[in-house]
């Protein structure tokens, strides 16, 4: 069940409306949590059980790590937390990758293999409710988060399902803190809520799903379309991805705020970013975020050597890129951007005071940004390493390339969603409405949805990062 | 004389305005929910009301717009698929039915891989246009599809058909719910589709995407493209040669043969298919869709005329005692139309050569003209 079909309204229409007519808090999380696995069974029921044991497993590392005293057993609990939940990531989204890629590497040696890969079917979600379970014992471990005895509280954490299949990704502390105290309905923003829930629909099921067949078509087979055909495939990835991502953060967020519950926000238009390093404090947040606390700095971070903060930054940019998908695409893809992020830690080492760099870098920071963003794009997004050669050679170097071409007026496409953006991150588009009498925002609401749905395609593409 | 005191100079407070309790404001965002539901039925029929007929591809929309601007001169119809669209050539019906003293003027609206319910649907948005001068309308004879193909599934060709009256035929078919107005699912076989279970592994999906169709219809998803396709959209001559035939009648020839090997295959199947006993009626659904189908084309003033064509997929379908409201004419039998079914005249199972289909019109219109002499076309 997906955010942009009309079974996910009715859906939620009925969690809405029996979560506030009941009075009792705990009534109320046990409705969500049911309503939640619920979601999830949608997919495939069988995979609840999968959430069901991260979250029991998890329920017991807490308690045990908050009656364990001794740093030794406090290291195995925070360990069997770890290894249940990254043991389930990495048998369901990696194991073939990795049997597939040793047997690759054994012939490459001369040493053939057979190998025997399993039909192993990936779990919608799994990627984002692990990190979700971890985020909470390690923060127990740490001593940032009281273990909950809660079994209730601490499963709606990890199942809660606004982010649960795709984000963001909800930390125990910032979320668990809500679940104490009964949500009041005259606390709820609800006109902010559903115009976010309209805005992330649009981004999503209008401008996504739009440019989808178009991205499609170009790098299904890149090798058959011109150069400019190639900047328009790689530009409309970029949008697609972006608005597909945050237009379900934005209705993910919208659906928890409707509910009483807060969710962090996960993009602050990062295609303005002037800089790689800006680029990750504006995407995916959630993650980079969690990446920075869980890995990069217990890692150690840019503590010691520059050397040792670099390799820090690539180890985490390399599971980054593997977390997004188990394909060496994705591995390549997050090993440039932590190039990327090299270069420009060099960059300020040795331009520190130098006004002509800052005076370049005022006019050329951005569209280096955009460009290296969108070469890294390539890479996430092509099907293999061959074809993302392809694309490169076009997309980069110009050359290549066949006789199909797509308009180019889907160029000033890309201009004017641009320009539209950029109006968007400047507040230009009121608030107006917040002014309205209620029954006249509901009524214009309707209205609006009604239009907007002219606009959406007749096929539904599954959001890009639940593969993930 | 006492003196009044003055009045008291202690200031009171007003009575604080009540706030609204949280359950008046839950209340309140329900009702205003209630608006903006409302607003957005109220805003989603008038926007079905006046969007043009949409682009749908396949020769869906080129026939609808040739027919339209020349309703009026074309007596008969001829509505299916594929077994209408390449076997069927006005041309020759309306010269068979003119040396017999019968003169039609025809015109083929086959559409590839049309089936019920859309070529229900399509039926009646023909016969919305009201043309004058139609008398005789042949509706191919099939029974009701209820499979989508995935890769079509997402098409705009599965969505802009599924209306109330064909989704619920659908719906009840496959929860075998009956035809009455109450609906009653069987019981057993709901089960069966909860539980995946025997023939209905995939029925449960089906139901969920044929209910979304019809979400998606009655609320325009992705009509926009439909109101500049419609004052832009301008038929070349090889795009309207391509789907309404050399004649512009609506007819597309297809003479590719069988070579020996599919000739061999196809003898066999059909042998096959005669082999087996007995006779299959079409679905009650399938007898309800027709029996809509009819009652729309005399509602005009027309006679409805079901047809089945030579395939062998057809050869057991029940032509007499069907329940129709509507005469049958039937050439599934390889035995009274020999010459349909020789692997001489076949492209496969299903269609015709060009020879053939030439054959087949001659026939149809021989048997049209007598039937209609009889007075046996109400």
């Amino acid at each position: 069940m997906s955010f942009v079909e009309f079974r996910f309204l009715w859906f939620f229409l009925l969690v809405f409306i029996v979560y506030w007519a009941m009075r009792n808090n705990t009534a109320r999380k046990v409705w969500l949590l049911l309503c939640s696995y619920a979601f999830y069974a949608a997919w495939n029921w069988k995979f609840t059980f999968l959430v069901l044991g991260s979250t029991t497993a998890d329920y017991i590392v807490g308690l045990m790590l908050g009656r364990s005293e001794s740093p030794t057993w406090r290291r195995f609990w925070i360990a069997t937390s770890v290894c249940v939940n990254l043991g389930a990531l990495v048998f369901f989204k990696y194991f073939n990758f990795f049997v597939s890629s040793a047997s690759g590497f054994l012939a490459w040696l001369g040493l053939p293999a057979s190998v025997n890969t399993l039909n192993i079917i990936l779990p919608v979600g799994i990627s984002f409710y692990t990190f979700h379970s971890m985020s909470y014992t390690i923060d127990v471990y740490r001593g940032k988060q009281r273990p909950v005895s809660n079994f209730v509280d601490l499963s709606l954490f990890v199942s809660f399902f606004p982010p649960l299949v795709a984000g963001p990704i909800v930390r125990a502390v910032y979320f668990l803190p809500q679940l104490v105290s009964g949500r009041k309905f005259s606390n709820v923003d609800v006109r902010g809520a559903v115009m976010l829930f309209l805005s992330g629909f649009i981004k999503k099921a209008c401008i996504a799903d739009g440019v989808a067949p178009t991205v499609d078509r170009y790098f299904a087979h890149p090798v058959n379309f011109t150069v400019a055909s190639a900047w328009i495939g790689v530009l409309f990835y970029a949008i697609q991805i972006y608005c597909d991502f945050s237009g379900y953060t934005d209705m993910a967020i919208a659906a928890a705020r409707l509910l009483g519950y807060q969710l962090p926000n996960n993009f602050q238009f990062p295609y303005f970013a002037r800089n790689v390093s800006d680029f990750w404090r504006r995407w995916h947040i959630s993650l980079s975020s969690w990446l920075r606390d869980y890995l990069y700095i217990p890692l150690g971070g840019n503590r010691g050597s520059r050397g040792f903060a670099y390799r820090n930054v690539m180890i985490t940019m390399l599971l980054g890129g593997l977390w997004h998908g188990a394909a060496w695409t994705f591995v390549i893809w997050g090993a440039l951007h932590g190039l990327a992020l090299l270069i420009h830690r060099e960059w300020i080492r040795l331009t520190e005071g130098l006004k002509w760099a800052a005076r370049a870098m005022r006019w050329l920071a951005w569209p280096i940004t955009i460009y290296a963003v969108c070469v890294a794009w390539i890479f996430f997004r092509a099907h293999d390493l061959d074809r993302a050669g392809t694309i490169l050679k076009q997309f980069v170097l110009f050359r290549g390339g066949g006789n199909e071409h797509f308009h180019r007026w889907l160029l000033l496409l890309v201009g004017a969603l641009a320009f539209i953006h950029w109006l968007n991150s400047r507040r230009w588009f009121a608030e107006s409405w917040r002014q309205w009498p209620a029954p006249v925002f509901a009524a214009a609401y309707g209205c609006t949805f009604a239009v907007v749905l002219l606009f959406v395609p007749p096929h539904y593409t599954p959001f890009i990062y639940f593969q993930f | 004389m006492p003196v009044r005191e003055p009045v008291s100079k202690v200031h009171v407070e007003p009575p604080a305005p009540r706030k609204p309790t949280g359950r008046k404001t839950f209340i309140w965002a329900l009702i205003n929910c209630a608006i903006g539901a409302a607003a957005f039925l109220i805003t989603c029929v008038g926007l079905h009301a006046i969007l043009p007929f949409p682009e749908i591809d396949g020769g869906v929309s080129q026939k609808f717009r040739f027919f339209a601007a020349h309703k009026d001169e074309f007596d008969t119809l001829f509505i299916g698929s594929s077994r209408i669209y390449f076997q069927i050539s006005p041309a020759i019906f309306d010269r068979v039915t003119r040396e017999s003293g019968l003169p039609t003027h025809s015109f083929n609206f086959g559409i590839g891989g049309m089936y019920l319910p859309e070529s229900a649907y399509l039926l009646e948005q023909i016969l919305n246009l009201k043309p004058r001068n139609l008398r005789w309308v042949f509706i191919e004879y099939d029974e009701l599809q209820t499979k989508w193909s995935p890769e079509n599934q997402t098409s705009r060709r599965a969505l802009y058909w599924a209306d109330w009256k064909r989704v619920s035929l659908l719906l009840r078919k496959l929860s075998d719910a009956g035809t009455a107005p109450l609906w009653l699912p069987n019981p057993a076989k709901l089960g069966d589709i909860m539980l995946r279970q025997k023939d209905e592994k995939n029925t449960r999906s089906l139901l969920a995407f044929y209910a979304g169709q019809l979400e998606k219809n009655y609320t325009n998803v992705a009509r926009a493209a439909d109101v500049p396709d419609y004052f832009l959209i301008r038929d070349t001559k090889e795009r309207r040669a391509s789907y309404l035939g050399a004649a512009g009648d609506g007819y597309v020839t297809r003479p590719n043969r069988m070579s020996p090997g599919q000739a061999t295959a196809y003898e066999r199947g059909l042998a096959a298919a005669m082999a087996q006993a007995g006779t299959r009626p079409l679905s009650p659904y399938t007898v309800e869709a027709y029996r809509q189908c009819a009652q729309e084309v005399r509602n005009i003033g027309a006679a409805p005329i079901f047809l089945i064509t030579p395939s062998t997929t057809q050869i057991n379908i029940a032509a007499e005692s069907t329940g129709l409201a509507g005469v049958v004419m039937a050439f599934n039998n390889p035995r009274a139309y020999p010459s349909l079914f020789r692997s001489g005249v076949r492209r496969d199972g299903q269609h015709l050569t060009k020879s053939g289909a030439e054959e087949f019109t001659r026939v149809v219109a021989a048997d049209f003209v007598e039937l209609a002499r009889a007075g046996g076309i109400k």
